[in-house]
C-alpha cells in the first residue's frame, strides 16, 4: 500500500526515456570497456624490443627508388650512429642473402608454401630466453619469431575456407619447415615457432642460422644492412630525433599492422567509451531528477505519512529501493544485450583473422556493478535529503 | 507523559498582544491523561499550537517539554516514533489519502502497530455512522464524512495524548457526540490525555483543564 501511495503520481514516458538512456550508456560501457582491455591484451607479451629501442631506415624518397640514393647502411655511418653520446648500442638487423622458403608440414593446418625473408638482430635486444633462442648445424629445429601479421593472414585464410582457427599455442606446436637454396644446391629445416612479434615484418631467425646461410648457400647479391637496431640512453630521444633529421633517417614503424589494428580499435573503443561515460553521467541526472519529481509531484503523500508516523528512514527506503530495482534492471539488461553483442563482435574479429580471448572480462562487468552502486548511492543520498526536508 | 510549556512564543505571534492567562509567553503544565479544552475564535494560533505540539512547527522561543524530554531535541526518527506510539492526532485538514480507500486509509496507519483487528475497524466505523463506506474512496466522502475517519484513523496506535484540532466541525451534534464517546473510552482504556480545540462548541465534553489563548 505504500508503494502505491509512494509511486502514484509517474510519467511513465519520463522513466522510459530516463531507463533507456541510462541502458545505452551502460551497454556502451561494458562493451568499450571489455574490448579495450581484450584489443590491448592482443599480442601484449609479444613486444619483443626494449621501450628505448628503435628500428632505424633510411628515408625512402623518389632518389631512392630510381636507384641514386642509397637505402643500406654502409660500416662508416654505423659507426658514427655508434659514435653518437646519446647511443646506447647499435646493431645492424642482418638479412638473408641466400633463397629461403617456408611451408606447412602439418594436417592441422592448410598446406602452402611462399617464399620468403629473414633478417636477425643481435640477441641483447630480444626479450627471448638465451637457452630456445640457439642454434648450430644439426639441431632438430631453427627456433624462429613471427611476425603476427603471418598468423592473422592464416587466420583469415582459414576462415575464408571455414577451417578452425589457429591459436598461438597451437601455431608454436604446428610444424614449418625452411628450404634454404642457391641455384647449385638446397637444405631443409624443420622450424619452430617460439614467439610473435608485432615488430616487425620479417622471420627472426638466430644469427648462427643467418651466418650458416649467407656461408653455405651465397647467391650473387650480398646481404645488405637496410635496419639499424638502435638503443637511446634513457630520457635522450630528441637528440637522436635531431640526429635522424640531420641524416635523412627515420623510425621504422615499430608496430606494423597489429599496431595498426589495435591503436584504430583502441581508439574507436576510447571513444565509445567517453560517450558512455558521458550518457552514462547525463542519464544519472535525468534519472536523478526523475526521482526528485517524483518526490515533489508526491509531497502531499510523504508529507502525511511523516505526519502519521512513518519513519522517515523508511520512506526513504522504499523509495530507494524501487530505484534499485530500476537500476538493477538497466544493468541486468545491458549485460544481457552486451552478451549477445559480445557474441557478433567476436565473429567479426576472428573473421578478420583475429583471436581474442573471448571470456567476459571481470574488470568491465565490475566498472557497470560500479556505476550501478554509485547511482544507488546518489538516489539513496538524494531522497534522504528531500525527505529530511519534508515536514 | 507530562507536557511543560515554558515562555513559549511562535515567531509569528510575538508582536501581537497576548492576555495575561494565554499560553503564549507563560510556563504551565498539563498532568498526564488530563482533558484538556483549547477554545478560541478562528485565527487566534490553535493550528499553531498543535502543530507546535506536534514538531511540526519548530519557529517559537522558549521549551516545550514531553516528560523530561525538550522537543527541540527530537530527531525527525524520534518524531516518527512519538506520532506513531505516543501521541495521535486529528489535523484540521484531515490528512487522508483521498485516492485510498476508508479502510485503507485507515489500515495504513494501524499497519504500524497492528493496533485493531479488521472487524474492529468494521466496527468502529459503524459507530460512527460510516460502516457502508469502508470500501468507498476517501475522495467521493462528503466532509463529515473524512472527519469521522480521520478520527478513527488517529485512534489507530498506541498514544499517551490525543490531540485534535476542531475535529467536529463539519459534523452534527449527534455525530460530534457519537465521535467524542468513542475517543473517551478508547483514551480510558489507553490512560491517554486528550486536547481538544474548538471554536466554541464543547458536544458535552466533560474537561479538566481549559487552556487559553
Amino acid at each position: 500500500m505504500l508503494n502505491q501511495i509512494l509511486f502514484k503520481n509517474q510519467s511513465r514516458l519520463q522513466l522510459i526515456l530516463a531507463f533507456l538512456g541510462a541502458f545505452l550508456g551502460f551497454t556502451f560501457l561494458i562493451t568499450s570497456f571489455h574490448y579495450l582491455i581484450r584489443v590491448n591484451e592482443f599480442g601484449e607479451e609479444e613486444e619483443i624490443l626494449g621501450s628505448n629501442t628503435l628500428i632505424v631506415q633510411k628515408k625512402v624518397s623518389n632518389y631512392n627508388s630510381i636507384a641514386l640514393g642509397k637505402t643500406d647502411f654502409g660500416k662508416v655511418e654505423i659507426k658514427h650512429l655508434e659514435g653518437k653520446d646519446f647511443v646506447e648500442s647499435v646493431s645492424p638487423i642482418l638479412n638473408n642473402s641466400f633463397d629461403i622458403s617456408i611451408k606447412t608440414d602439418s594436417e592441422l593446418i592448410p598446406y602452402f608454401s611462399t617464399d620468403i625473408f629473414v633478417q636477425t638482430v643481435d640477441h641483447n635486444f630480444i626479450k627471448v630466453d638465451d637457452a630456445s633462442w640457439q642454434w648450430k648445424p644439426g639441431d632438430e629445429f631453427v627456433p624462429v619469431i613471427m611476425p603476427r601479421e603471418f598468423l592473422v593472414m592464416m587466420n583469415t585464410f582459414a576462415s575464408a575456407k571455414g577451417i578452425p582457427q589457429v591459436s598461438d599455442e597451437l601455431a608454436k606446436s604446428v610444424k614449418f619447415k625452411f628450404t634454404v637454396s642457391n641455384e647449385n644446391q638446397k637444405e631443409k629445416f624443420a622450424v619452430k615457432i617460439i614467439g610473435f612479434t608485432n615488430e616487425m615484418s620479417s622471420i627472426l631467425v638466430p644469427t648462427a642460422f643467418m651466418e650458416y646461410g649467407n656461408e653455405n648457400f651465397p647467391s650473387t647479391v650480398p646481404a645488405k644492412v637496410t635496419h639499424l637496431m638502435t638503443s637511446i640512453k634513457e630520457g635522450r630521444f630528441g637528440e637522436f630525433e635531431k640526429y635522424m633529421e640531420a641524416n635523412h633517417l627515420e623510425p621504422k614503424e615499430s608496430s606494423v599492422l597489429i599496431g595498426k589494428l589495435k591503436s584504430i580499435a583502441g581508439t574507436l573503443f576510447s571513444i565509445l567509451f567517453f560517450i558512455s561515460l558521458l550518457t552514462i553521467f547525463l542519464s544519472i541526472l535525468v534519472l536523478l531528477q526523475y526521482a526528485q519529481l517524483l518526490m515533489a509531484k508526491n509531497k502531499y503523500e510523504i508529507t502525511t505519512l511523516l505526519r502519521i508516523g512513518y519513519s522517515p528512514a523508511l520512506i526513504t527506503q522504499k523509495i530507494s529501493r524501487y530505484f534499485i530495482k530500476v537500476f538493477a534492471l538497466i544493468t541486468l539488461s545491458s549485460i544481457v544485450v552486451f552478451g549477445l553483442a559480445k557474441f557478433f563482435i567476436d565473429k567479426l574479429f576472428v573473421k578478420g583473422g583475429i583471436l581474442i580471448d573471448n571470456n567476459f572480462t571481470w574488470q568491465s562487468i565490475l566498472a557497470v556493478l560500479v556505476v550501478f552502486g554509485l547511482y544507488s548511492l546518489f538516489n539513496h543520498t538524494n531522497a534522504k535529503k528531500v525527505i529530511q526536508k519534508t515536514q | 507523559m507530562k507536557i511543560s510549556f515554558k515562555n513559549v512564543m511562535p515567531q509569528h505571534l510575538a508582536d501581537v498582544q497576548h492576555d495575561a492567562d494565554s499560553i503564549w509567553g507563560n510556563s504551565f503544565q498539563i498532568e498526564a491523561q488530563s482533558k484538556v479544552v483549547l477554545n478560541a475564535s478562528s485565527g487566534k494560533g490553535k493550528t499553531t499550537f498543535t502543530t507546535t505540539l506536534l514538531g511540526i512547527r519548530n519557529n517559537y522561543s522558549g521549551d516545550i517539554h514531553f516528560g523530561d524530554v525538550a522537543l527541540k531535541s527530537l530527531s525527525k526518527e524520534d518524531w516518527a516514533t512519538y506520532r506513531s506510539s505516543k501521541i495521535a492526532v486529528v489535523y484540521q485538514d484531515l490528512q487522508l489519502f483521498p485516492e485510498l480507500t476508508v479502510l485503507e486509509n485507515l489500515e495504513i496507519k494501524n499497519q504500524l502497530h497492528k493496533t485493531f483487528s479488521e472487524s474492529e475497524l468494521q466496527n468502529m466505523l459503524d459507530e460512527l455512522g460510516v460502516g457502508n463506506k469502508t470500501h468507498e474512496r476517501c475522495a467521493n466522502l462528503s466532509l463529515g464524512q473524512q472527519q469521522r475517519v480521520a478520527i478513527i484513523r488517529a485512534l489507530c496506535q498506541p498514544f499517551q495524548w490525543i490531540i485534535l484540532d476542531e475535529p467536529f466541525s463539519h459534523l452534527d451534534a449527534e455525530n460530534a457526540r457519537k465521535s467524542l464517546a468513542l475517543i473517551d473510552r478508547i483514551c480510558d482504556q489507553e490512560k491517554a490525555g486528550f486536547i481538544l480545540t474548538t471554536l466554541g462548541d464543547f458536544y458535552g465534553y466533560n474537561y479538566q483543564v481549559e487552556l487559553k489563548l
